[in-house]
């Protein structure tokens, strides 16, 4: 009772002005935090630029070393030098020789050279007669080791060691996953334009060690890797129709996919290695069927009286994308790795044929044909930024590196000449034509080996 | 056992948790963390403008320890082009309501400086005092001053105002070539604020505290220099939401005192590696060199490299 009698001559208001003060207050407090932060200065202008690196040859653990040693860092130079994104030194411009991998390199030298990072390696020949690699990755400025790693390998797998390091460089210095431990498999092409000899080939990602895998004397097409890189699928032209055929390469045995009434072509592998899908020849038709390897069942995946082909699996297995002329000139459609509506992704001018899906998953590269020329391009899987990459009188066949950043592809110049073999990044920047013995079309990309 | 409540208690509790609730809801979201936006120094600022700037808060601390301008020379004395600037000065003539309200409305009063009048030495004189009594009834500003000082004003009005104005008056003479000067009406403090007298109290600022801000001339520099130095990782076509930002100390001779800071760890691959490149660049492109005049604001800040389009 005392309180309520008390209250009313103390009656307690916030007028409108009380409150906005006390909000200011408050407002100050908070704002205070921002007003003891330093100036932040925004540097948002910097244009990509190649990173200089210096990759001085590999020290010989004995003297017989010395060769290996000098291949190594070769092999790896060259690597990062056609990935685009490195620069490496010329070694004539070095002040330090390096001759102990152990002891911390004289950074000052290096930075004298621009040199923002160094690889520093031995390749020792071991009592069993292995090979053994080691290498450091440095940072010049901040002096500071940024990766390191020793292989043991055969004497005559240098060359992979090589590879790996590369890879190994490449990811910690972008971040990304690096491609060069892989191989390509492609049609190598030779003789005059009329008598063309067409031979399964094999090679390293950068164009050493090509191995031939068939005779020549049938026609062969479209080659591509299983997830396993043990097994190629293409096509061949025999003595009855194309076939789609299975080629193991360790032990160099073939057989025929299935044994269907009519042409089979267009085959490429499932995410898992343990299906193949591709088009069939139905009239003048043609379908998608997968089929099991093992139990070697066969499912249709589409029935429309139209050309389906050149499928390609998402890299999750969930989807499919691939070629069709169901809405009258050929597109790239969409469905689910099991069959049922597909959707169409390319709606730009002209044709499009032969997508693949990224490994990365994020994008589907295809060739565009229109205007008299024939482009290489890419599109997200649901068909939106389309970024055309290279573009000319014949340009076919992408196929992705195995971190998504790299297609290869084939090119035709026209006239007298045959294809030959192009990388391109998926930015459209860096083409560059990979070395092979003769003409080369219809490259594959394998995963990483390792 | 009925327990009372006062409604009043009730209300004012339940005032304050709304309050504090809407404060810590509404001061907790991002957009009022965002830092204001920079200021960048302009040529054309009014007088109000950067009074307002200057003002510093009330909790700022009074003293001042040591002047905020280096003294190069002593302070120019106002060029007084015409002599009667300087009278408009001194409006201490609390008293006598009439003469400083004239300015604002009375019509007949605002003539008073004009130097065509110079000749009209009589006119003048009769009209302050036949207009007295009008200024005060149409402003109740100045009525409201006048009830604060209770001075009379009839009285002193009327012989004042006159005798000072009579001598200074005579000294007068037209000018051609100050006749910007002329029409220029304003205080002619402004000019003698730019010497060591400006803010002679070290206030906290405004909120924004942006004062002293030259960042856009040094932070400018700074861009260019380790601009050069940076080799940004090449992140693809789709990575455009890099950024790292380091705290970093320099010393006088531009160099760094200490390895920078960086704010953060980098939550994937790429970002470490952009992290580490912008690293590169600020000590590979060291020492920077930046105005001497900014140091305290140079010493010590956040450089930002970013992909994001500003």
């Amino acid at each position: 009772m005392t309180e309520k009698n008390g209250l009313p001559n103390m009656p307690f208001r916030l007028n409108r002005r009380q409150i906005i003060s006390g909000m200011a207050a408050l407002g100050a407090v908070a704002g205070s935090r921002n007003a003891l932060a330093q100036k932040r200065i925004i540097v948002p202008e910097g244009e990509f630029t190649p990173l200089p690196i210096a990759i001085p040859n590999f020290v010989a653990g004995t003297p017989g070393d010395a060769e290996v040693g000098v291949g190594v860092s070769q092999v790896i130079t060259n690597n990062l030098k056609r990935s685009g994104l490195f620069a490496p030194i010329d070694q004539a411009a070095f002040i330090e020789r390096i001759s102990n991998i152990d002891a911390a390199p004289q950074f000052q030298s290096w930075k004298t050279i621009n040199a923002q990072a160094l690889v520093t390696g031995r390749m020792t020949r071991q009592g069993d007669g292995r090979l053994k690699a080691e290498f450091r990755l440095w940072d010049v400025n901040t002096a500071q080791q940024l990766t390191g790693q020793q292989y043991f390998t055969s004497p005559e797998y240098w060359r992979r060691i090589a590879h790996i390091i590369s890879d190994q460089i490449y990811e910690r210095l972008t971040g990304e996953k690096g491609y060069f431990d892989s191989r390509v498999v492609f049609v190598d092409e030779t003789g005059p334009k009329e008598r063309r000899v067409k031979r399964l080939a094999m090679m390293d990602q950068d164009g050493a060690n090509v191995r031939y895998l068939t005779k020549g004397s049938d026609l062969v097409l479209t080659p591509r890797f299983s997830p396993s890189t043990q097994e190629i699928t293409y096509m061949e032209f025999g003595q009855g129709d194309p076939r789609v055929y299975l080629f193991n390469i360790e032990t160099g045995q073939r057989e025929i996919v299935g044994n269907f009434p009519g042409m089979s072509f267009s085959p490429r592998f499932s995410p898992d290695g343990q299906r193949v899908i591709m088009s069939l020849q139905q009239g003048g038709n043609s379908n998608l069927f997968v089929m099991d390897l093992r139990s070697k069942t066969t499912t249709r995946l589409t029935d429309t009286p139209a050309i389906d082909t050149s499928p390609s699996y998402a890299p999750d297995g969930s989807k499919i994308c691939f070629e069709s002329d169901r809405g009258g000139k050929p597109q790239i459609y969409v469905m689910p790795a099991t069959g049922g509506a597909a959707q169409r992704i390319s709606f730009g001018e002209g044709s499009y044929s032969t997508p693949v899906w990224s490994p990365r998953g994020d994008y589907i590269a295809f060739t565009k044909q229109g205007g008299g020329q024939f482009a290489i391009g890419i599109m997200k899987t649901d068909g939106s930024g389309e970024r055309i990459l290279t573009a000319g009188f014949h340009n076919e066949g992408p196929t992705f590196a195995p971190n998504g950043r790299v297609l290869m592809f084939f090119r035709e110049p026209g006239g007298g000449g045959g294809p030959s073999l192009f990388t391109i990044d998926i930015s459209g920047r860096n083409e560059l034509r990979v070395p092979t013995p003769g003409f080369a079309s219809d490259p594959a990309w394998s995963p990483l080996l390792s | 056992m009925k327990v009372k409540v006062d409604k009043t208690l009730v209300a004012s509790v339940v005032l304050h948790v709304l309050v504090l609730g809407w404060t810590m809801v509404s001061f907790s979201t991002r957009a009022l963390e965002m830092a204001p936006e920079d200021s960048v120094p302009v040529d054309v600022v009014s007088p109000d403008q950067l009074a307002h700037i200057m003002a510093g808060m009330k909790t700022g601390k009074k003293e001042n320890p040591k002047p905020l301008v280096d003294k190069i020379a002593e302070a120019k004395p106002v060029d007084d082009a015409v002599g009667k600037i300087s009278e408009k000065a001194p409006p201490v003539v609390n008293e006598t309501a009439p003469p400083p309200q004239p300015k604002i409305e009375e019509k007949p009063v605002e003539k008073k400086p004009d130097p065509p009048k110079v000749v009209e030495k009589p006119k003048e004189e009769p009209k302050p005092v036949e207009k007295k009594p009008d200024p005060v009834k149409p402003d109740p500003i100045a009525e409201a001053i006048k009830k604060e000082e209770k001075k009379p004003p009839p009285k002193p009005v009327a012989v004042k105002p006159p005798e000072p104005a009579k001598p200074k008056i005579v000294e007068r003479h037209y000018d051609q070539t100050q006749i910007a000067a002329l029409l220029d009406k304003r205080d002619p403090t402004r000019q003698a604020a730019t010497g060591d007298t400006l803010n002679s109290n070290a206030a906290l600022g405004t909120s924004k505290g942006a004062a002293a801000d030259n960042s856009a001339t040094w932070g400018a520099m700074f861009k260019q220099q380790v601009e050069r130095c940076w080799k940004k990782p090449y992140g693809g076509i789709e990575a455009q939401r890099s950024e790292a930002v380091f705290n970093i100390r320099l010393k006088r001779d531009g160099s760094l005192e200490g390895m920078p800071v960086p704010e953060g760890t980098p939550s994937t691959p790429y970002l470490r590696v952009y992290q580490e490149s912008a690293l590169r660049a600020i000590i590979e492109c060291q020492p920077y060199k930046l105005p001497a005049a900014f140091f305290e604001e140079w010493k010590y800040f956040a450089p930002v490299f970013t992909e994001q389009k500003t």
